[in-house]
């Protein structure tokens, strides 16, 4: 008799890509479609989606169907549901921290024998090898996409006015703050500082204070004290200087409140990501000058965006046909492209020489400040889950900390206890 | 009506019984049992017995997930039952403006909820939503207002259904005990106290126990206002399933936490049931 217990393994295992792949490619007008889920809006989603109708344009074999997914956490859920399913899409994007645990679940095509997979000449920090520490041994899982940093913008108007310069440490940046937020009469307030209160920028400011997520014994510290005095850092410019504005919402809702509101004129420095850089410029009334992240005791900070992944349950003639698209998404042109249009890193070492002899960075400095930040790139730590603790663990105790000042070493040291409980 | 065979009732629930075992009493069954187990969906599942239930109830999340959509709920229903009560009363009238304000306020019900949500977001947006520049900033982003808000937003998206309901209960009220009691000496007020709310109790109970129904099942408000934050003070019952399975990749915790959402609703049906049956009683 079949326990009950073993057909929900047996089904799980069903799940799993290698066990359940779909047999025949799909054929519309004699070319084969490769589907590709994407998560982008705005000016990011047009420019894809115009890279995508050149592509297929280009050539009359494949046919890349993009298809919009949400955001990055939504586009993952419905990833993840559809790989279950086993109507998963040939080709995705998906943000770095998952990319260790999915390819611990075996649902990523390896790639290493893939035609010129390891000729590829990707910008060091930013393929797979370098933006994870410990991944060396690791199958080639991920290309490189849309791949970004935290960088810091501010209104240059405003920087001029009160004669303020944009700062180059913590203490510089707190003191600038408090030059720049304005109270009036009426109650509104132009703030000196927002950045959202969120995993990516916490990590940043983790290894502006000395301190490491994973040791390199693989222990996770989640900064230690470093970590402590990150979330300090806020909570001072929150809630004691009131110098800093936490913006309203959950990922990248708060996100897009920070650009709105710096837009607007009712901030005047911000953290976001370097993507921002062509929306900030096209969209402000008002110079917009960038600049790398303060340091603390060093200049450190994370890389972000996604990667390309291919699903390993896909047919194999699909897949061939999704790594033709993305190594032509990687050629010079389209690379850079991508990158002048958007803000996003140009993602291989012949297109950032290519830009830089065109006299791009010359007349775009802002374009150039994530690309020298990478000299100060932290690769994240390869581990499956690394995802459950940013998502599950971290996240929502750094917005506890801040809203409603509890004490950071007690936050942390419950989220480190929780991170270590398998899950 | 006495059936020809003993197997004919059962022949005629037989589709609705079929319905409910497919797709509620199965589901229910199947999450039971995937709460004992540690699984993320593409891996194999990992038997944990109680310990998705010993890790939400260690961290607080279950109480304080309970403790957050009762609150929620109660406000919703409490605002709903009043405001619809009041307009009711208010536009029980002939005349075409009060059919006006009739279908105005019922709109509110017809549109839907992500419609409703982004309505709401853009007014209280602190940039320039017109509450939210009002209030210096959106009271989303406080802890301790954003859930009041939420409620909010449930409160006038449902008071239009819970004014057409006590509209109707209305019409079932004779007008001739309103004569009687008018000739007995009673005001607009006594009338109201002892005429026309008791005669309203029964509606009441209806629209009691759909909107909390509604507000206990409440999501694409918190998905699209919210996202739980901010620091968790929105994450209602279905919207932390949401997040446990989806986003935190944990199928045995957001199983646990759906089988004690069902507990719970079972519980409050089975209390309110009994209140009806003890009032039911003491009217005979």
């Amino acid at each position: 008799m079949i326990a009950r217990r073993d057909v929900l393994r047996a089904s799980a295992a069903l799940a799993l890509c290698g066990c359940r792949q779909r047999a025949r490619p799909v054929r519309e007008d004699g070319r084969l479609v490769v589907t590709f889920w994407y998560a982008y809006g705005d000016l990011v989603r047009k420019v894809l989606l115009e890279l995508v109708a050149r592509y297929n344009a280009s050539q009359s074999r494949i046919l890349v169907k993009a298809v919009h997914q949400g955001d990055y956490f939504e586009a993952l859920a419905k990833l993840r549901t559809a790989l279950a399913a086993g109507a998963a899409p040939t080709l995705s994007h998906v943000v770095l921290e998952v990319v260790p645990y999915l390819a611990r679940a075996g649902v990523l095509e390896p790639l290493d024998d893939y035609d010129g997979a390891r000729e590829m000449p990707f910008v060091p920090a930013l393929d797979q090898r370098g933006s994870f520490a410990g991944a060396g041994r690791e199958p080639l899982v991920a290309i490189p996409f849309n791949r970004s940093t935290p960088i810091a913008f501010a209104n240059a108007r405003v920087l001029e006015e009160e004669r303020v310069e944009m700062p180059r440490t913590w203490e510089e940046l707190a003191e600038a703050a408090r030059r720049l937020t304005r109270r009036a009469s009426n109650g509104e307030v132009r703030w000196g500082f927002e950045v959202p209160v969120s995993w990516w920028y916490w990590v940043a400011m983790v290894g502006q204070a000395g301190g490491r997520l994973v040791e390199p014994d693989g222990s996770l510290t989640l900064g230690g004290d470093a970590g402590v005095e990150a979330i300090r850092f806020w909570q001072r410019l929150v809630r004691q200087d009131r110098v800093m504005r936490q913006p309203p919402g959950r990922d990248y809702q708060a996100w897009q409140s920070s650009n709105e509101s710096f837009l607007q004129g009712r901030i005047a420095m911000m953290w976001s990501s370097t993507a921002y850089v062509r929306y900030l410029e096209d969209n402000a009334r008002f110079p917009v000058v960038a600049a790398p992240l303060p340091r603390h005791v060093r200049a450190s900070v994370p890389t972000g965006g996604t990667m390309f992944v291919l699903v390993r349950s896909a047919p194999d003639e699909e897949k061939l046909a999704a790594w033709d698209f993305v190594r032509w998404m990687c050629a010079d042109e389209q690379t850079i492209a991508w990158s002048t249009r958007t803000g996003y890193l140009p993602v291989t070492r012949p297109a950032v020489q290519r830009l830089a002899e065109r006299g791009w960075y010359a007349r775009h400095p802002n374009d150039r400040v994530a690309y020298d930040q990478l000299s100060d790139a932290t690769p994240w730590p390869w581990s499956p889950d690394l995802f459950r603790v940013d998502r599950d663990v971290v996240e929502p105790r750094l917005e506890d900390a801040v809203l409603t000042g509890r004490d950071a070493r007690a936050l942390l040291d419950e989220a480190r206890s929780e991170a270590r409980r398998p899950a | 009506m006495t059936p020809r065979a003993r197997w004919h009732p059962w022949a005629m629930l037989g589709p609705t019984l079929a319905l409910l075992a497919v797709f509620f009493l199965a589901p229910i069954g199947v999450a039971a049992y995937e709460s004992l187990f540690s699984w993320d969906l593409l891996t194999p599942p990992r038997f944990v017995g109680a310990s998705n239930y010993a890790a939400l109830a260690a961290r607080g999340e279950l109480l304080h997930v309970a403790l957050r959509t009762t609150a929620y709920s109660a406000i919703v229903v409490l605002g709903t039952m009043s405001l619809g009560l009041a307009l009711a009363l208010l536009v029980d009238r002939p005349g075409r403006l009060f059919a006006l304000v009739r279908t105005s306020v019922f709109s509110a019900y017809v549109v839907s909820w992500v419609a409703v949500a982004l309505l709401w977001m853009w007014m209280l947006d602190g940039n320039g939503g017109i509450f939210g520049r009002a209030l210096h900033g959106s009271p989303l982003g406080d802890p301790g207002w954003a859930l009041p808000t939420l409620a909010v937003v449930g409160i006038w998206k449902l008071t239009g259904y819970s004014m057409i309901v006590f509209l109707a209960g209305l019409q079932g009220v004779p007008r001739s005990l309103h004569e009687a009691a008018a000739l007995d000496g009673a005001g607009a007020w006594g009338r109201l106290r002892h005429v026309t709310l008791p005669l309203l109790a029964p509606t009441a109970a209806f629209v009691a126990t759909t909107s909390l129904v509604t507000s206990f099942q409440a999501f694409d408000v918190v998905r699209i206002m919210t996202q739980g934050g901010p620091a968790r003070s929105t994450e209602l019952f279905v919207y932390a399933i949401y997040e446990q399975v989806f986003l935190d990749l944990s199928v045995g915790r957001a199983s646990a936490l759906t089988v004690v959402f069902f507990a719970l609703l079972l519980a409050l049906a089975a209390l309110q049931l009994r209140v009806w049956r003890a009032r039911g009683e003491a009217a005979r």
